[in-house]
């Protein structure tokens, strides 16, 4: 592959929290490489530096070291605004606790990326639409977040993070707070993301959800110990 | 964008009515008063700009000084107006007024006591151009015995002021006729209600007037060709006193000075004597200005503060927003333009409060503010400049808190860095409570130091006196008061009756005396004040030395002379029985008696050397001292009387305290207002902190159920939480306590008599605002400790 193919390349990411009297090291060298239209799992203990490292890439937050290249481009070391600049055009997220906002509507909350984006309102509103039917959630367009159910969140949530039509998806336990219907609901609709061309970076501790994934990345102690490829995926792709 | 903004901010205050109505009301509130106290400051800055040459004119006033005393006067000779216009090129006109008082005014069977009526020259209105709704303005005051009455006068008389021209009435005992209307000015230091022509004095008393210069009655006012000639004249005065009135006025030892006074200086800047109407005070101007500002300070404060305390609510959105691409900038933008929006809102309510709130804060404040300021783009632009402004200010920090937020914390953990500004919250509670302390100090004192005014003993027993204006210049009502006082005492509830030029709490008159001291005559001035030989009795006013005017001394009317004990002592007379006083001869004039010093001004003055002369003919007033109860009756058998003796003129009475007090009325005034704007800040303040601690109940919620779990009471979670603001609070109350106490003793210091600031004063304020502080926070308290602890475990 070449190295246009990568989405996301880092070599020996760390990150480093430091407060008065201790220093911890939540990432310590952390090298991954990513191709575009893959969809990879991030798992491990509690504390082992997955969702810090679904931060950084997700330019939430920067690393204390290391290289950090995105679609090529190294922005290890990118100010705010570009960094706000590239969320904003490039990236979608997806939360373990929906993260809507309470005061908006289901249309308001999802079309928020493209008032960001300056897309002109005629568009927003065809796009908006055109998301909340992917997501089988159009009829609850008026409601207020908390007027719906966990899954009926999440699938708002992804519906947000999608409609600016990212590249990049990035989730952190998006199951998490679901029942087990709901979640394989969910789990399928960011596979079908995929299968549409969209990057998928998930964290999660659930075996199950790792399965929609090509790869799984297996994170302890801040480092990358073990990477396997999901050959039922694979398989089910090559069918 | 901007509609989103607008979404947001909009459902956020729908669904937290409380604080959005805190920060509403409080800000609305805060906004009124400042808009009232504007206009307040904004119509007494503006006195006299009403006429159109205002910048040219200028009153001339005198100075009289004698020895080392000064007598600052604000009315000339009546020869000064037309001595100037003759001599001086650069002035345009001279217009002089002379005070009459009140007086009768009578159409058919209709007779009206008006009071502030005028002798005016015939170019007055080419100075004060009043708009005259009838009649030519330059014409109208030309003729003799042309009256020109104001539009509340006339419509008394006529319904409307068109009927009114080429009426003709009597003013006092003359006929006059009507020979205009006009528009009377609230913000004028001069509202006459009637103006006469001077043309109508007769010509030798006029000529009388210019006589010796020695009679000073009236106000004399000049209109300049330039405004800048106002220094180039003053410089001249000097000379002009030389060389025309001095000669006049032949060998005196006291020296004139005139000087000029800026017409637009007069409301505020003047402290000369026989003002026809109450002046402004500019340290008031002050103060209002500073209660404004601090009224809408702590308003924005509450602002500030509920902001960036509930700024954790707000943390997710912020975080979400900059997930999705928002970047810094846009953020600020945000939040400033919530709080904009919201300052607008709160704007409008103002306005609507300043609507419903001017005819009381004109019935207290004594003006006529009209609320025609909607239509002054100025006042429009200032009210928007200051919205934007305290959106803007009060909006930085909470914009900048909110927008600094790691989405990564928030999102993550739903924790923020919002604790930081904890610290400067608390520093602006301590703030608004000393601003509030220090107006309930101030309050506090005002108040007892016009309870102390009051109570204080003036020398004379001002209650129970009956006062009946005589009318000035009616010399067959005057003859008639013999028989008025032995009529009145007839009646068992009246213990005596007498007459006086003048009343306690009045002006006084000042008359330069030649007085023996040292066994040499010299020339002193001496407040003078002319009564009846029952005066002293009736006022209970004890003599010290020598004896009461009598009818059995027939000398007593021409050379006898009564002073105070300050008077004495002023010419260090030690036995001042006998000593010599008089007028041009002093040959016999003596004086017969010492009174015991008494207040006959304000409290405001020391008791000041006084001179009592006998006049029975020389009066203004009707006095009767009545006995408590049977009022109803005694006042009808005193109107019988006077109807009977005086049918030609309406009776006009009042009661002596009630005329005394009168002189407090600017700081009664200054109390009442000052009073309802300490409430509101304390309102505004407590609004603040009932929302601040509503925050920290909410942001304690998971503490408040692991105590209650570990076993705490309610009460021990009232405290807990009310603890902390209390002690804020306490240390106000120890900032404050020393700025109010500086600031009183200030004001304090206009007054002769004042009352101690006792510690109490501190104490007592400080509880009371510590109390209201304790009850506001212990009602959100009380409430979050009776929560089930199980549930607030939950929710964190």
């Amino acid at each position: 592959m070449s190295k246009e193919d990568f989405i996301i390349e880092t070599q020996q990411l760390e990150k480093k929290y430091i407060t008065d009297t201790v220093e911890t090291t939540a990432l310590a060298g952390v090298d991954l490489r990513i191709a575009k239209g893959e969809f990879v799992a991030v798992m491990g203990p509690s504390g082992c530096g997955k969702s810090t490292l679904l931060n950084i890439l997700g330019l939430l937050d920067s690393p204390s070291g290391g290289s950090f290249r995105f679609l090529g481009q190294d922005i290890s070391h990118a100010s705010e605004r570009q960094r706000a600049k590239i969320r904003k055009h490039n990236l979608g997220f997806v939360f373990q606790s929906f993260n809507l906002i309470d005061e908006l509507t289901v249309e308001e909350n999802i079309g928020l990326p493209l008032a960001y984006l300056g897309i002109p309102r005629a568009e927003t509103e065809k796009r908006v639409k055109e998301a909340m039917e992917r997501m089988g959630i159009a009829h609850r367009h008026a409601h207020f977040p908390q007027q719906l159910s966990g899954g009926q969140q999440q699938r708002v949530a992804i519906a947000r993070a999608t409609v600016s039509n990212p590249s990049l998806i990035l989730a952190d336990e998006p199951t998490g707070n679901l029942d087990s219907v709901h979640g394989r609901e969910v789990m399928s609709l960011l596979s079908e993301l995929n299968d549409a061309g969209t990057t998928v970076v998930m964290v999660t501790h659930s075996p199950s959800d790792a399965e929609y994934a090509h790869r799984i990345v297996n994170l302890f102690d801040g480092q990358i110990v073990t990477e396997s490829l999901n050959a039922r995926k694979h398989a089910a792709e090559l069918l | 964008m901007i509609q989103n903004y607008f979404l947001i901010f909009w459902r956020n205050m729908a669904r937290n009515k409380v604080y959005a109505a805190i920060n509403i009301i409080g800000l609305a509130i805060g906004l009124a008063s400042c808009i009232l106290i504007y206009l307040y400051v904004q119509h007494e800055l503006s006195y006299d700009t009403y006429f159109s040459k205002h910048e040219r004119v200028y009153r001339v006033v005198n100075d009289l000084i004698v020895e080392d005393e000064v007598e600052k006067a604000s009315v000339t000779h009546a020869a000064l107006a037309p001595a100037l216009a003759a001599d001086f090129p650069e002035i345009e006109a001279a217009v002089r007024m002379i005070n009459r008082g009140k007086q009768v005014l009578r159409l058919d069977d209709k007779a009206i006591t008006i009071d502030y009526t005028f002798w005016a020259d015939s170019n007055y209105f080419q100075i004060f151009d009043y708009r005259l709704l009838e009649g030519d303005p330059k014409t109208a005051l030309l003729e003799p015995n042309s009256v020109v009455l104001s539009t509340d006068v006339a419509t008394k008389f006529f319904g409307n002021s068109s009927d009114a021209l080429f009426s003709t009435m009597r003013v006092g005992s003359q006929s006059y006729k009507v020979t205009g209307v006009f528009e009377p000015v609230d913000g004028a230091h001069m509202k006459p209600n009637v103006l006469t022509s001077f043309s109508t004095i007769p010509a030798d008393i006029r000529q009388g007037m210019g006589g010796n210069w020695g009679n000073t009655n009236s106000y004399t006012y000049v209109l300049l060709q330039h405004a800048s000639d106002g220094a180039a004249l003053q410089a001249k005065l000097p000379d002009f006193v030389q060389s025309r009135i001095a000669p006049a006025r032949g060998n005196t030892t006291e020296r004139m000075e005139l000087q000029l006074q800026a017409l637009t200086d007069i409301h505020l800047n003047t402290d000369y004597l026989w003002e026809a109407f109450p002046v402004g005070k500019k340290s008031y101007i002050y103060i209002f200005s500073f209660v404004g500002v601090f009224i809408l300070l702590i308003a924005s404060i509450n602002y500030m503060n509920l902001a960036t305390a509930r700024s954790a609510k707000r943390a997710k959105e912020v975080g979400l927003r900059k997930v999705v691409g928002a970047n810094r900038s846009q953020l600020v933008t945000q939040f400033l333009s919530e709080s904009v929006m919201l300052t607008l809102l709160a704007v409008l309510l103002a306005l609507m409060l300043v609507e419903l709130m001017l005819p009381t804060f004109n019935s207290l404040a004594d003006k006529q503010i009209s609320s025609t300021y909607f239509t002054d783009p100025d006042f429009l632009l200032l009210l928007l400049a200051i919205a934007l402004f305290i959106g803007l200010v009060a909006g930085s920090y909470p914009a900048l808190v909110l927008s600094h937020f790691k989405p990564v914390d928030i999102l993550k953990t739903g924790k923020t860095q919002a604790g930081g500004g904890a610290l400067l919250r608390k520093g602006l509670v301590v703030l608004q409570f000393t601003i509030s302390l220090v107006l309930i100090i101030g309050t506090a004192v005002v108040y007892s130091q016009m309870h102390y005014l009051k109570s204080q003993d003036l020398g004379f027993t001002k209650e129970q006196v009956l006062v009946v204006d005589i009318p000035s210049g009616d010399t067959t009502i005057v003859s008639k008061m013999p028989v008025m006082k032995s009529e009145l005492t007839k009646n068992p509830n009246i213990t005596s009756a007498t007459t006086s030029a003048m009343i306690p709490g009045q002006s006084t008159g000042v008359i330069i005396f030649n007085v023996e001291r040292d066994k040499q005559m010299v020339e002193k001035t001496f407040n003078t004040i002319w009564v009846d030989y029952e005066f002293l009795d009736l006022m209970n006013i004890p003599l010290l030395a020598g004896r009461n005017f009598s009818k059995d001394m027939s000398t007593d009317l021409q050379y006898g002379i009564i002073v105070n004990e300050s008077a004495a002592r002023a010419m260090g007379w030690e036995e001042p029985i006998g000593k010599r006083i008089g007028g041009s001869d002093t040959t016999r004039a003596k004086v017969i008696g010492m009174v015991k010093d008494f207040n006959y001004t304000s409290l405001h003055n020391q008791i000041e050397p006084l001179v009592i002369m006998l006049g029975p003919e020389n009066n203004g007033y009707l006095m009767a001292r009545i006995s408590p109860g049977n009022l109803e009756q005694t006042l009808a058998h005193v109107e019988s009387t006077w109807r009977r003796l005086a049918p030609s003129h309406p009776m006009d009475y009042f009661f002596l305290d009630d005329s005394f007090n009168e002189q407090y009325r600017a700081e009664e005034k200054m109390l009442t207002i000052f009073g309802y704007f300490t409430l509101l800040t304390i309102l505004i303040a407590c609004m603040g902190l009932f929302g601040l601690a509503a925050f920290t109940a909410e942001q304690r919620t998971k503490e408040i159920g692991i105590r209650k779990v570990l076993g705490s009471s309610v009460t021990g979670i009232v405290v807990l939480l009310t603890k902390d603001f209390a002690l804020l609070v306490c240390l106000a109350i120890l900032i404050a306590s020393p700025i109010a106490w500086y600031g009183m003793w200030h004001w304090l210091q206009d007054f002769a008599y004042r009352t101690p600031i006792s510690a109490w004063v501190f104490i007592a304020s400080g509880l009371v605002a510590l109390g209201i502080a304790i009850f506001t926070v212990s009602f959100k308290a009380t409430r979050a400790a009776m929560e089930d602890p199980v549930r607030a475990l939950r929710t964190e």
